[in-house]
């Protein structure tokens, strides 16, 4: 039986206590598939992260569970088979990016002779084969950005959880980030990944969820959700603002 | 062996990032510089110039790795934490354990570079003083107790070490575990005074019926008073093996003790 890639059941999240305990997340479930892209969308604040965090047991859920690849989140090992892209990816600046990712992969258990010969193809796929043996305290915020999805990368993972990865970038950056994801996607690999730019998602995605104030708006097909001809945006605004008037704040 | 893998490349990681701090550069210029003054301070104190240039040394090196331990060290893991670098490992298969532990041999190598740096220094201008001066260097003077004294204030600071990467796992912000570990700091360096004085002075005010409580804070507290041997290397006064030994054996199971406690706060610490 093939599991999903992520199985997120019934899901909630309390930060604080007291008069500052506040409900970030509300029974989130989801699923996603081996194999496809999804995209997660969201205002700011919305949960997205919240939920990516989760994921890599970096929080714990207050009630709730998550499988990733079939291993129930904090009770087995899987940290191996994906890979993560932070929203913001900060290094120890007084490493190179080669040491970096040396680093990184050596930590996912791989091979000092494989990783001598991945990192330097990998690098120049970021188009930053020039600087691999530079400190990465002087990279700009879209070198960082295009190192950490590298970072991501260096096991050649089956799964990616991207949380944000376009932002910082300038065109040419998201160009070849969105092409790295559609490559990607042609591999068999599965892609998670946040994002509140929308036309990355109906460039990228096959299902989409739209979450908003820690509830899960809509869960499926992206043709589904724009049938009749409407436009992402459109649609997306429409669904946030209808549940604001459902719900005020 | 992935456990010893991963410690090995998150203690050469904490290394290399540490080792090419400037801060860490700035501490130990300003302390080589400290100690190659030694020579000239020392003059000014002719009758005890030997002893002066002994405890001048040992107290550069003693600085130095405070000054590391609280400005570099646990700088490095708030800013893990702060800027969220520490996904960047925690996102691998590597446990809280590979962390903490990983972290604590890095940071307690570059200590150990610092003290033989600083220590070269201070026992160079110790053998100037001997060689320029032997009518003022101490007669009981000792070059093997004076690398145990340097050793001593090493294994001090690697108990401040364990001490910092404690307060860093159950702190909520890094100024409160820097705060906490400067405290326990003084504590540690003046608890065995306080427990004498409750224990062998009848007159010791308030604390008069509380000596098992201070024994008892004397054990929880660490004793870094123990680990000064300033005074001893000083003066010539007797150091043997044995309780350098013993001083070795207190270090590594009150910081493995610490360790432990950090790496079980860490667990169920968010990283949110």
């Amino acid at each position: 039986m093939t599991h999903p890639a992520i199985n997120i059941n019934c899901v909630s999240k309390i930060f604080g206590s007291g008069r500052k305990r506040n409900r970030v997340l509300h029974d989130i479930s989801l699923a996603v598939s081996r194999g496809e892209v999804f995209g997660f969308l969201g205002p700011n604040g919305a949960g997205k992260s919240t939920t990516i965090k989760l994921l890599l047991h970096f929080l714990r859920p207050d009630s709730g569970s998550l499988r990733v690849l079939g291993h129930l989140v904090g009770q087995e090992e899987f940290r191996h088979r994906i890979g993560y892209l932070s929203e913001f990816p900060f290094f120890y600046d007084h490493l190179t990016a080669r040491e970096t990712l040396l680093l990184s992969g050596r930590l996912s258990g791989m091979n000092k002779a494989s990783l001598q010969k991945r990192i330097p193809l990998l690098l120049e796929r970021m188009n930053l084969s020039t600087a691999i043996d530079r400190l990465v305290g002087g990279f700009s915020k879209g070198m960082k950005q295009r190192l950490g999805m590298a970072n991501s990368l260096i096991h050649d993972p089956e799964l990616l959880i991207f949380d944000e990865p376009m932002s910082g970038l300038d065109p040419l950056g998201r160009h070849l980030i969105k092409g790295l994801i559609a490559e990607l996607r042609s591999q068999g690999k599965t892609v998670f990944f946040s994002s509140h730019i929308l036309s990355d998602i109906e460039d990228l995605c096959d299902r989409i969820g739209i979450i908003h104030r820690g509830r899960l708006l809509y869960y499926g097909g992206l043709a589904e959700f724009v049938a009749g001809g409407a436009h992402l945006e459109e649609r997306f605004v429409e669904v946030i603002e209808e549940a604001d008037h459902a719900c005020p704040a | 062996m992935p456990a010893l893998r991963n410690l090995w490349y998150l203690a050469l990681a904490t290394y290399i990032e540490g080792i090419r701090h400037k801060a860490l550069w700035a501490i130990v210029c300003l302390a080589i510089v400290l100690t190659m003054a030694n020579v000239f301070v020392a003059q000014l104190f002719t009758w005890d110039l030997g002893k002066v240039s002994v405890e001048f040394g040992l107290s550069a090196v003693s600085l130095t790795g405070l000054l590391l331990v609280f400005f570099l060290g646990m700088k490095i893991m708030a800013d893990d934490l702060e800027r969220n670098r520490i996904s960047l490992i925690m996102s691998r298969p590597v446990a809280g354990w590979h962390y903490i532990v990983g972290k604590f041999f890095g940071l307690g190598v570059i200590l150990l570079t610092a003290a033989l740096i600083l220590g070269g220094g201070a026992v160079l201008s110790m053998w100037y003083v001997t060689w320029q001066f032997p009518a003022y260097v101490p007669p009981q003077f000792s070059w093997l107790v004076y690398g145990m004294a340097l050793g001593s204030q090493w294994l001090g600071l690697m108990m401040m070490l364990a001490v910092s990467m404690l307060c860093f796992s159950f702190a909520s912000q890094p100024f409160v575990a820097l705060l906490l570990a400067v405290s326990t700091y003084f504590l540690g360096q003046n608890m065995e005074l306080l427990r004498r004085v409750v224990v062998e002075n009848a007159h010791a005010g308030i604390l008069i019926g509380q000596e098992k409580v201070v024994v008892a804070l004397s054990w929880v507290f660490p004793n870094l008073s123990l680990f000064d041997k300033k005074a001893v290397a000083a003066y010539g006064l007797a150091f043997s093996g044995q309780e350098f030994g013993l001083l070795v054996l207190y270090c590594l199971t009150y910081s493995a003790l610490l360790l432990f406690f950090a790496v079980q706060l860490f667990k169920r610490k968010e990283l949110a």
